[in-house]
């Protein structure tokens, strides 16, 4: 045990697990006002569990921002309900800029539709403070699978009795809604399969258990390069770099782009001071060009917009995803 | 006769939770077998335990004797004052100050006050020290720090065992003993992130 | 041969001084968590993974999975000390561990339990390192229906961990089912059970769970029984296995190590049916079956065996595939990919340092690990010498930091309590805890494979019987339940136990 003592002094305390933020909070930051910030380890709510994309990129993101600003950034992973359990802990958190979110799509984005009894509201009940990564969906399907395009898909779906299972790493996640989209699209039979986050729904899909699945590409991208599943289609605008081999869904007809995205959030009423030196760190930190080049590999683009920037996209995204929702029928209490 | 009591009390239990549980989740859509509700598999679950607890329930009137141990009429009216009397602390506590009103604190002080009245007859004690004492903890430690919480645990957890009553000096070498090691252990070493002193 | 060549290799990047030494760290840390209740090898190796990021990827890895295997050794010190299971599965090592430690074969117990888990994890090491992507197919021949009837066969066959009444334990297995309900629905988001508390959102916490119903009730029940504590001072017999021991002990660890190997391998859920599908094992075939619920040395060994070989060979489908088996390896994937490493098939190729390294690395945490805890048994006997007045409020203080720790909030603490409240009432009418465990373990993944089962068959309950697999295993169970419940039935409890 000794030893972890000394582990951990030279990794600048990680082990400090999370402080309580209700009781120590609002006093901190009363005596130490903006210019001190940060006086404490700040927390990084992860609102997924350990080693998923997010969780990684916001590991990745932690390091920089560590670096920069002096205080140790512990990663706390608060999975549950489409990342809903998460980011709705930092909506009631204390602003005092000492607790923070990973804000991503499936919680700032599509929930406020999806869930009907959501507790915060996306927008107002957080301060947004910058866009971190985005990375579109791929379709990938089983190497033996008999069908290379989506028009194939389509057309294998409507033969089969049964239409076509698609699997995705769970329910009103973007991938899930790409799958509706598509099939409203393409005008396919697709029977979409749930599962509990996207590790479990890839072995299923390299065993064939289930043909096609909507996924991620940071989390397709090793599997793909590997050649255990071939991607379909890419649902960007354009071919991405990492991929120029992939065509994407607008080539083969289907016009439909989904990325998704991770950004960094607080609280609503955090100090516009500290939040100008957060963005300013973290686009420092996404410029770094080790950590694009991690990121390009795993298929993200990092992001670069100022808070009020990312504010909008915010509200961009809820106004975009409102109708795929209602469209695809998906609803949760 | 050879009645089974303790499998009686048992599948009393089981049929109660079941019960509970299948009103329960009438709230939950039960959805088709091909695309199940969160409502299907409670209902399997909660229907099967009724089974079984009414085979147990047949099952003890042939596989006794298994008397249950007797309760006194003081153990009996203790219970049901330890169950009224954390309810309405529970009840209560919020008006006790912002303290009480925020996270756990108000059940935790309710559940604190059930057990230590439940220390009153000799049946009941022990399950009331050692339960009170883990409340103590839950309640010292994010405003008292680790070692007042501490301090309090044990001091209430000695309460259970006679030996301790008469000997203050013993208890107090445990006390100081433990906190010096959950210090080292968990401060010093695994420095898990709780104050260590009060805070005010 | 190649194999030799690249274990020559791998020996060679796992003896340098830099992994040798995080290796033996990794498994010090690992064992002491492992007897600390509450801190579990994922909280753990979470908090260390920004260490590993200056770190060279293999010294990372082989840091991480010697606190992996170093926890599942350290929860069964106190599970066999105390009656205190930190980790799934030191459930089973409780049963026969902390009866044999009454009887004053503490020593005995822990060094089976070191000695088997040593055995088994070369065993696996081995299997790892020569067929592991041959063994990958296997893993992925079990589509959900075969998964779902796997776990209803754990079910079942886990009503044979109880002392008692059959049917009894097998409404603990359905009611442990039950609990595990509670919290967020998986494929829908909504919230079952959880009465508007945001903390039962994710479920009931296993660790409070189990500390409440075996830790604390155990407390509160040797408080009530003074004889039943003089034993524990009175008889500490030799420290080490006697020879009768070594000789009823092997067998149980050969059959435990392939129980172990081969459920391990199975992504999701494998790995924690391992340990008690070998306690199973031995209550049916061991010479001794009679001596099961005294404290039987088969029912340590068996299950210590099986528990360290899955953890070894739950690698198998994150090395051959890349795809994580359970929440560890999901951080282990998360420190290669931080690297730059994307774990998969191709890392034989790509990174053999890092695959041949870790490979033996796991077989010198195993031997660090022997070396680490034989010492210590004789230390660890000595707590029990000391009078239980003093003991007591120190295992009540851990309980209290540990479950505080879980997620630094006192919600769990006041669970614990609760739990502890129901295990005691449990015992007094002879409700048997262990199969409740395992079934709150194994019920939410088998609902899961259930629901993907009917949703990928349209609605079909024949694909239960129509795939071979799922087949076998229904029937397995089905003649494990009649032969468990037709004796019950006839002749009472007396024969269903004997059976």
């Amino acid at each position: 045990m000794l030893s972890r003592r000394a582990l951990l002094a030279g990794g600048a305390a990680v082990a400090a697990l999370p402080v309580d933020a209700r009781a120590q909070d609002l006093s901190a930051a009363a005596s130490s006002g903006v210019a001190a910030w940060p006086t404490q380890p700040i927390r990084l709510v992860v609102p997924f569990a350990p080693g998923g994309t997010t969780d990684l990129v916001a590991r990745m993101l932690a390091q920089g921002l560590q670096d920069r600003l002096g205080q140790p950034f512990i990663i706390e992973n608060r999975p549950g309900a489409g990342a809903t359990v998460g980011s709705q802990q930092v909506a009631q958190a204390a602003p005092d800029c000492h607790t923070l979110l990973m804000s991503n799509i499936a919680s700032h984005g599509i929930a406020p539709t999806l869930y009907r009894t959501l507790r915060y509201d996306a927008v107002k009940d957080f301060t947004h403070v910058a866009l971190v990564v985005s990375n579109p969906s791929v379709f990938v399907a089983n190497p033996r699978f008999a069908g290379p395009t989506l028009a194939d898909v389509a057309r294998l779906s409507r033969e089969a009795p049964r239409g076509i299972d698609i699997a995705s790493s769970g329910s009103g996640s973007s991938n899930h809604l790409l799958i509706v989209q598509f099939g409203q699209a393409a005008n396919a039979r697709v029977n979409h399969v749930p599962y509990r986050g996207a590790g479990p729904a890839m072995t299923d899909v390299i065993a064939g258990v289930v043909p096609l699945m909507s996924d991620s590409l940071p989390s397709a991208a090793g599997h793909i390069r590997q050649g255990s599943v071939r991607a379909v289609a890419m649902a960007s605008a354009e071919r991405h770099p990492a991929f120029p081999e992939v065509p994407t869904f607008r080539e083969q007809g289907i016009d439909l782009v989904s990325d998704s995205w991770f950004g960094l959030s607080g609280p609503a009423g955090m100090p516009p001071a500290v939040v100008q030196r957060l963005s300013q760190s973290t686009l420092a930190v996404l410029a770094e060009p080790g950590l694009r080049i991690r990121f390009t590999e795993l298929g993200g683009t990092p992001g670069a917009l100022s808070p009020s920037g990312y504010t909008e996209f915010v509200r961009a995204e809820v106004a975009r995803w409102a109708p795929v929702v209602r469209a695809s029928g998906a609803e949760v209490g | 006769m050879k009645v089974n009591s303790k499998d009686i009390a048992a599948s009393a239990i089981l049929i109660l939770l079941a019960v509970v549980g299948l009103w329960l989740n009438l709230d939950h859509n039960l959805g088709s077998a091909r695309r199940m509700g969160p409502g299907y598999m409670p209902m399997l679950v909660f229907w099967t335990l009724l089974g079984l607890a009414g085979l147990v329930l047949l099952a003890a009137f042939f596989s006794g004797p298994d008397p249950l141990q007797k309760w006194t009429t003081q153990e009996s009216v203790n219970l049901a004052l330890a169950i009224a009397v954390g309810t309405a602390v529970w009840w209560v506590a919020p008006n006790f100050g912002t303290f009480f009103s925020s996270t756990y604190n108000g059940v935790g002080l309710g559940m604190l006050a059930g057990f230590l009245v439940l220390c009153w007859s000799l049946g009941w004690r022990l399950i009331g020290c050692i339960c009170a004492a883990m409340c103590v903890f839950a309640l010292l430690l994010e405003q008292g720090g680790l070692m007042l919480a501490l301090i309090g645990t044990i001091l209430v957890a000695s309460l259970a065992e006679p030996e301790h009553r008469d000997r203050p000096l013993g208890v107090m070498g445990i006390t100081i003993f433990l906190l010096a090691l959950c210090w080292w252990v968990f401060i010093k070493q695994l420095d898990i992130r709780v104050s260590v002193w009060p805070q005010f | 041969m190649d194999l030799l060549g690249n274990l020559a290799h791998g020996f060679y990047v796992a003896l340098s001084f830099q992994n040798l030494l995080f290796a033996l760290i990794g498994a010090l840390i690992g064992t002491a968590i492992g007897v600390l209740p509450g801190i579990g090898p994922v909280a753990t190796i979470s908090l260390l993974l920004p260490i590993t990021f200056g770190q060279p990827a293999t010294t990372a890895i082989i840091m991480l999975a010697g606190i992996y295997y170093g926890a599942q050794y350290g929860g069964s010190t106190t599970a066999i000390l105390l009656n205190l299971p930190g980790e799934i599965s030191s459930v089973v090592t409780t049963l026969e561990g902390y009866k044999m430690a009454r009887n004053g074969r503490a020593g005995a117990a822990l060094a089976t339990s070191a000695l088997a888990s040593f055995f088994a994890g070369t065993v696996a090491t081995v299997v790892v390192a020569g067929s592991g992507p041959l063994l990958t197919s296997v893993a992925l021949s079990f589509g959900p229906a075969d998964y779902f009837s796997l776990m209803l066969l754990g079910l079942i066959i886990s009503a044979v961990l109880a002392q008692g009444s059959v049917l009894k334990s097998i409404s603990m297995v359905v009611l442990g089912v039950a609990l595990g309900l509670v919290g967020t629905d998986v494929q829908t988001g909504q919230q079952r059970f959880t009465f508007g508390v945001p903390e039962l959102s994710d479920g009931i916490g296993f660790v409070a769970l189990a500390m409440g119903m075996f830790g604390i009730a155990e407390i509160i029940l040797n408080l009530e029984r003074p004889e039943a504590r003089s034993v524990l001072k009175t008889k500490v017999g030799s420290l080490f296995l006697t020879r009768e021991e070594f000789r009823r002990a092997t067998p149980s660890v050969l059959r435990g190590t392939a129980v172990g190997t081969c459920l391990g391998i199975l992504p999701g859920g494998g790995a924690s049916l391992s340990s008690f599908g070998s306690y199973m094992m031995e209550r049916k075939v061991s010479k001794n079956r009679h001596l099961f619920g005294t404290g039987a040395i088969e029912g340590v060994a068996g299950p210590e065996a099986a528990n360290n070989a899955a953890a070894q060979t739950s690698f198998i489908p994150l090395l051959t595939l890349g795809i994580p088996s359970n929440a560890v390896m999901a951080l282990m994937v998360g420190a290669l990919i931080i690297q730059g490493i994307q774990p998969g098939p191709r890392m034989v190729e790509a990174q053999p340092d890092l695959f041949w390294g870790l490979i033996c690395s796991m077989w010198i945490g195993n031997v660090m690990l022997l070396i680490i805890n034989l010492p210590m048994i004789g230390m660890w006997v000595k707590l029990l010498q000391v009078p239980y007045k003093f003991l007591y409020p120190a295992i009540l203080v851990f309980c209290c930091i540990g479950s505080y720790s879980i997620n630094n909030n006192v919600f769990d603490v006041y669970m614990t309590v609760l739990f502890a409240v129901f295990g005691v009432v449990c015992s007094k009418l002879k409700m048997e805890p262990a199969p409740l465990l395992i079934g709150f373990v194994l019920g939410p993944m088998m609902e899961e494979h259930l629901r993907r089962a009917m949703l990928l068959s349209r609605g079909d309950p024949m694909v239960f019987v129509e795939r071979p697999i799922s087949a076998t295993m229904l029937a397995i169970a089905s003649v494990a339940l009649i032969a468990m419940l037709l004796p019950s039935l006839r002749k009472g409890k007396e024969a269903a136990m004997a059976g």
